[in-house]
């Protein structure tokens, strides 16, 4: 009990009916094309398409339903197994399976059901409408959620805040040999160093100033360094303090190469104080001082690419990350700690902020998720020898109005202010796309040389 | 002094273990002793005829193994059978005359073989299949004997027919009923079946009894109604099987049929549970108590009594049984689901039958108010698990209605896909 | 001062910068963090050949500006570091945020203020008005004469910091240009005997970012209703403690490093041929080598003039200065920088103040000299005299003198 697996996420509306996954699965599983012998089953459903597949239930009933012993729950790999020389043919496991996840095959005359293909789930391979996805996230949850929080419980954040998650998630995987920097905005506002003497945190955490986070962590590394110790020195930012106030001591920390791991936690505004506008506050977005009325509606201008801007400080270790996007945010995070033991590493992790950018607080990871499919947010990393790579390329955009439409700060954008921001987001992607094709391999060669 | 267990199971069959699971799952700590009457690890009826024909081996039929107690901290107690529950004082008093305390209890005895009153059949070495033991027994008298009889043509009884002609027995089967397998499936249907069985040889004595036995050898002579007499070198008795309840004679637990329970699956004794063939709950289709003796049912009902006395906060009501079989036989299968329209109020009813005798294949619907209410096959594909939901859960068929009358099974899956997302 | 050098001393020739990066070589300092300013410059120029040349062990940061100095110096302090810097006027005003933080926070750190002249108008020379412009931040500030007592009182300065009942940062002030570029004899003590002196370093005891001792480190504190504002009572009243503590340890010191080095800096005020005096003079910094000279040759003509050097302006001495003084009939300060809206030099602000410990009122007057690289001469100081005797004679307070308005 406890652990988390591997699945196959279904996504019905990029699903076009080719059955490519049914025909790969029989070819797998019986050296046949006969869709019959598919474990996976596509079925038509008015203008789209429904799939009936073993969800490798937590609690799986046809365990519970067989007289046999013949089904499983296996504990290392999460499948349901099924060992044909148990069964005896009763269909007592299909009765409790509400899912289709195990049918009677009248050709081979046995049930049948999906076994993962060892963890390479061949209809995942074969489908190239992107429908089915192996989701491997529980590899996370099972060696994270051995780990400590170091945040204490009952921090008072926003109901359903991002950062909140953001920080919990880092700073376990982090482990205790820290100090940790949170300079003021929400993460100390929900309690991270605490009030009057009580704290939030189980590590050694401060408050910098919103000016000097770097600068403070650079001195408790050196000084670690100094003496011979391996404190990994991490800040936990807003996107202000990070771009405007505090930028220019990270930008003198990430030149002088210091041993960091900066975290800039972006909700695009000042959220804590009242929603104000920061420099990475996105074009038309409504925030309390670039109201929307008769005249103004919402800020004149674009965000500034942040992370790009680490990347010309040539970091040892530049990324941005979602937390819509665990695998990719926990991979960042890993290669992230490694880098901030020799470098400067910089990961930018967007935070959509249910408070400040008006939605629904269980619409978090769905709005992050949006921003990546629509491009308004690139997931990419980069480091000096390999340069800038994307990370989950998003090759057929959802439109913007998809991203757009949920948030209650964009609600009065008119079709002009539309288009602008679609022209922005082709100009980022175009300028990112141009430094991945081109800057890996000339700076590889020239780390060689 | 007396053994005391927080939470005492009698029973190790599907609902005795899927009570076990749910306790488990809510309190990991609380002290559970599980009771069988039996000397073996758990295991389940229903796998008994394939043990019988070789299907099965005996010794890898077993449900749990010692490292599964041994994990979930369960003190499994073998050739432990309950003789009388004391409820004023919470204890069972075994045949060995120790008595165990509880906390709370669960009843999940099941059910056991009812013999018929035939004269001459209590004279007679005759079998029946309860016990891993008597399958075991069974199929080591099949090299023995060339003709065997069999009482009853239900679930059990056609299984062992059917084992037992593929092991070169000359088989008959006498069954009250006019029909095999009555209760799940329809005459046409069970004509199907029976075709196949007359095709394989077995002798099916269909809508008779038998009046009396006379031994004969080893063996016995029944004599039938009509005056047939059939010589067998083999008897197996499978005219059903009724709640065990006898030890609870006197304790206040209140009972009918089977023990009746609520909601969730309590009794009337308030620390105490019944749940699977022993407990007679309320159906679905009416508020009357029934007992629906099927596996899953058994399962379902398990849980629930488990969760409810583990006090879990998640613990639901139970939907009530539907009636639900799967049957294979000779490498075809019969699956039912629900009700036929008889038993239905005749407004809003609508079915649809498909039928193609010449390949074996039945299909049939039946719809109250655009829900399914009932649905049958044999070779037909449509998954039972999704039917059941579909019942359980009123689904409105709605536009989908002819589509699902056309392709059940995929119509039944889409709906499935998007209603349980 | 002893004109005998000390067996295991070594003699030089340097400027006040030299002599400080020297004092921050013998204190075995961890962290320097520096930004180049004038006056200080060349400082920031010898710590970084000395530790090039191995003769400083510490790590160097050349941060981005003078906000990252403060900031790079209180992580290392936090993490256990004894640090250094060195900045001035304009840096100092960009260092503010962090500077107005660091007493809070209880960090014994050591800076050099390089004084400096403030703008505007454009100035890159001496003046004390940046030093005084921080006066009231809660670092204990002292003021030196020569470039030995920089040299000495960079040193002790650690010592102080870091005593458990003071445990506040501490700037040793010396004038841009006259102590900065001008140089000296200057004894260099013995790094043994400077490491007896000093003894072990334990800077972050009371505070840390430690993962064997995790806290958090400045939550927020404050709010009405709740502990917060009591908590944040006693946090300043420690503060205040520790900085009234200060005079007594910065006398100790003083004195231990006297026996130890044979030079016996005063250290809260010092009184030049005060004996019967019936005027004078109080002064601060570099400026009290012309104003003595004045004294002398007053004193030669047999007027009964006296001096009183401040080196320990902040906490301000109160008591031993009223003392000092209570005998005068009337005392001109000179100042080298402007307290605005008294019209009147800060040192003269804070004499008054603490002339009400007198036993009665004393007529005083304010002169303000040397500002922006200005030179204050020794007939600067004479006009000084001439002014005090002329005020002890009528009694009526006077406008403040500007010294060097018609230069």
């Amino acid at each position: 009990m406890g652990a988390a697996y591997e699945t196959i996420h279904f996504k019905a509306e990029a699903c076009d009916g080719c059955n490519d996954c049914m025909t790969a699965c029989a070819m797998a599983k019986t050296q046949t094309e006969e869709h019959l012998h598919s474990r996976i089953q596509i079925v038509p459903s008015g203008e789209g398409f429904e799939l009936a597949i073993c969800r490798q239930c937590g609690d799986p009933k046809c365990v519970l339903n067989c007289p046999a012993a013949a089904l499983s729950k296996n504990a290392g790999s999460g499948v349901v197994d099924w060992d044909g020389s148990k069964c005896v043919n009763c269909l007592l496991c299909t009765v409790g399976c509400a899912y289709g996840g195990i049918a009677y095959d009248s050709i081979a005359s046995h049930v049948i059901k999906c076994d993962m293909c060892e963890g390479a789930p061949a209809c995942v391979q074969a489908c190239t409408p992107g429908a089915l996805k192996h989701i491997t996230t529980a590899r996370i949850y099972n060696e994270a959620g051995k780990l400590e929080d170091l945040f204490a419980p009952g921090l008072s954040g926003c109901q359903g805040c991002n950062t909140e998650l953001i920080m919990r998630h880092a700073l376990r995987r982090i482990g205790p040999d820290v100090v940790v920097a949170t300079p003021p905005g929400c993460i100390p506002g929900m309690g991270s160093v605490g009030y009057n003497g009580l704290t939030g945190t189980k590590v050694p955490v401060f408050h910098p100033l919103l000016t000097n986070t770097a600068s403070m962590l650079a001195g408790v590394r050196r000084q670690y360094k100094r003496a011979g110790r391996d404190v990994l020195a991490v800040a936990l930012a807003g996107d202000g303090g990070t771009a405007d106030v505090g930028f220019q001591s990270l930008s003198g920390a990430a030149e002088r190469g210091e041993e960091i791991l900066y975290i800039c936690v972006d909700n695009e505004g000042y959220m804590n104080t009242g929603m104000q506008r920061s420099g990475c506050t996105p074009y038309g977005a409504w925030t309390s001082t670039t109201p929307v009325g008769e005249r103004a509606h919402g800020k004149t201008q674009d965000a500034k690419n942040l992370p790009l801007l680490m990347v010309m400080h040539n970091c040892d270790f530049v990324a941005t990350a979602s937390t819509a996007f665990m695998e990719d945010l926990y991979d960042k995070l890993d290669r992230a700690i490694v880098a901030a033991k020799t470098g400067f590493a910089y990961l930018h992790i967007y935070s959509p902020c249910t408070t400040g950018w008006r939605f629904p607080s269980d619409q978090n990871v769905e709005v992050a998720r949006k921003a990546v499919e629509t491009n308004f947010v690139l997931l990419w990393e980069f480091n000096p020898a390999d340069g800038l790579q994307f990370t989950h390329p998003v090759e057929n955009a959802r439109p913007i109005d998809e991203y757009l439409e949920v948030l209650g700060k964009y609600r009065h954008l008119d079709p002009d202010q539309v288009a602008h921001i679609e022209r922005s987001l082709a100009n980022n992607l175009a300028r990112i796309r141009g430094f991945a094709a081109a800057e890996g391999t000339a700076s590889a060669e020239a780390g060689r040389a | 002094m007396m053994q005391h267990a927080h939470y005492l199971i009698v029973g190790a069959s599907h609902a005795a273990l899927s009570a076990l699971h749910a306790i488990r799952l809510h309190d990991a700590e609380g002290d559970v002793t599980l009771l069988t009457r039996d000397d073996s690890l758990p295991y389940s009826p229903t796998v008994l005829p394939y043990v019988v024909s070789g299907r099965s081996d005996p010794g890898r039929v077993f449900l749990r193994d010692e490292g599964y107690f041994s994990e979930h901290k369960v003190n499994y107690l073998r050739g432990a059978k309950v003789q009388k529950l004391n409820s004023g004082e919470s204890a069972v008093e075994l045949a060995d005359g120790s008595k165990i305390g509880f906390d709370k209890l669960l009843l999940a005895t099941g059910a056991a073989p009812m013999l018929p009153a035939i004269p001459g059949l209590a004279g007679l070495k005759f079998h029946v299949l309860r016990t891993l033991a008597d399958a075991v027994s069974l199929r080591e008298a099949l090299p023995r004997i060339k003709r065997a009889l069999v009482l009853g043509g239900g679930l059990i009884g056609m299984h062992a027919a059917e084992n037992l002609a593929k092991g070169g027995v000359e088989v008959s089967v006498v069954e009250m009923q006019p029909h095999v397998l009555a209760g799940y499936f329809d005459a046409e249907a069970s004509g199907m079946i029976e075709a196949v069985f007359a095709a394989k040889g077995v002798r099916l004595l269909l809508g008779t009894s038998v009046a009396a036995f006379t031994p004969n050898g080893e063996g016995c002579r029944a004599k039938l109604a009509d005056g047939t007499e059939i010589d067998a070198d083999l008897l197996l008795v499978a005219t059903g099987v009724a709640p065990v309840t006898d030890f609870l004679d006197g304790s206040g637990v209140e009972t009918e049929r089977g023990v009746l329970v609520d909601e969730h699956m309590r009794t009337n004794v308030a620390n105490i549970w019944a749940a699977g063939d022993v407990a007679q709950a309320r159906g679905f289709y009416s508020s009357e108590r029934i007992i629906n003796g099927i596996l899953p049912d058994a399962v379902d009902q398990g849980r629930i009594a488990g969760m409810a006395m583990a006090e879990d906060p998640g613990t639901h009501d139970y939907a009530g049984g539907v009636p639900l079989n799967t049957y294979s036989f000779f490498g075809q299968h019969a699956v039912s689901v629900g009700v036929h329209e008889g038993a239905l109020e005749a407004s809003g009813v609508e079915v649809k039958k498909q039928v193609d005798a010449a390949h074996n294949h039945y299909l049939k619907i039946v719809l109250k108010d655009r829900r399914l209410a009932g649905i049958f096959g044999v070779n037909a594909a449509f998954d039972p698990g999704i039917m059941w939901e579909l019942i359980l859960r009123g689904i409105d068929l709605g536009d989908e209605k002819l589509a699902f009358l056309r392709s059940p099974q995929d119509t039944a899956r889409a709906l499935m896909s998007k209603n349980w997302r | 001062m002893s004109a005998v050098l000390k067996p295991k001393s070594k003699l030089i020739v340097c400027d006040g910068n030299e002599a400080a990066a020297w004092a921050v070589s013998l204190a075995n300092v961890d962290m320097v963090a520096v930004y180049p300013i004038t006056p200080q410059s060349s400082l920031v120029e010898y710590l970084a050949k000395f530790i090039a040349d191995g003769r400083l062990s510490s790590e160097i940061v050349d941060v981005e500006g003078e906000h990252s100095v403060l900031s790079v110096l209180q992580g290392a302090c936090l993490a256990g570091a004894r640090t250094y810097t060195a900045s001035c006027g304009p840096g100092l005003a960009f260092m503010f945020e962090p500077y107005l933080r660091t007493p809070g926070l209880r960090l014994p750190l050591v800076m050099t203020i390089v004084t400096r002249d403030t703008l505007t108008p454009q100035s890159v020379w001496g003046g004390h008005q940046d030093a005084m412009s921080v006066r009231e931040v809660g670092w204990v500030q002292m003021y030196c004469e020569s470039v030995q007592e920089v040299l000495d009182t960079t040193i002790m300065a650690y010592r102080i910091a870091e005593h458990h009942d003071v445990m506040l940062p501490v700037n040793i002030c010396h004038d841009g240009n006259y102590l900065s570029f001008g140089a000296a004899r200057c004894e260099l003590p013995d790094q043994g005997e400077v490491n007896e002196f000093l003894g072990e370093k334990d800077v972050n005891w009371h505070v840390a970012l430690d993962p064997q001792r995790p806290m958090a480190v400045d939550p927020l504190t404050g709010g009405a209703g709740g502990p917060g504002p009591s908590t944040f009572v006693r946090y300043r009243k420690g503060q205040c403690s520790g900085m009234q503590n200060s005079l007594k340890v910065i006398t100790e010191v003083h004195e231990d490093w006297g026996r130890r080095f044979g030079r016996h800096h005063a250290p809260l005020i010092e009184s030049y041929r005060m004996d019967g005096a019936d005027y004078a003079m109080v002064t601060i910094g570099s400026m009290t080598g012309a104003a003595k000279d004045a004294v002398d040759e007053a004193r030669a003509r047999g007027e009964k003039v006296g001096l009183l050097k401040v080196k320990t302006y902040r906490p301000f001495p109160a008591e031993a200065f009223a003392t000092a003084l209570s005998d005068v009939k009337a005392f001109g300060v000179v100042d080298r920088s402007v307290s605005f809206g008294w019209n009147c030099g800060p040192l003269f602000q804070d004499a008054i103040t603490a002339m009400q410990y007198a036993p009665r009122r004393i007529p005083a007057m304010s002169f303000i000299g040397g500002l922006a690289g200005a030179d204050l001469t020794v007939s600067h100081f004479e006009r000084v005299i001439g002014r005090v005797k002329e005020l002890a004679r009528d009694g009526h307070a006077a406008e403040t003198v500007w010294l060097n308005e018609k230069d």
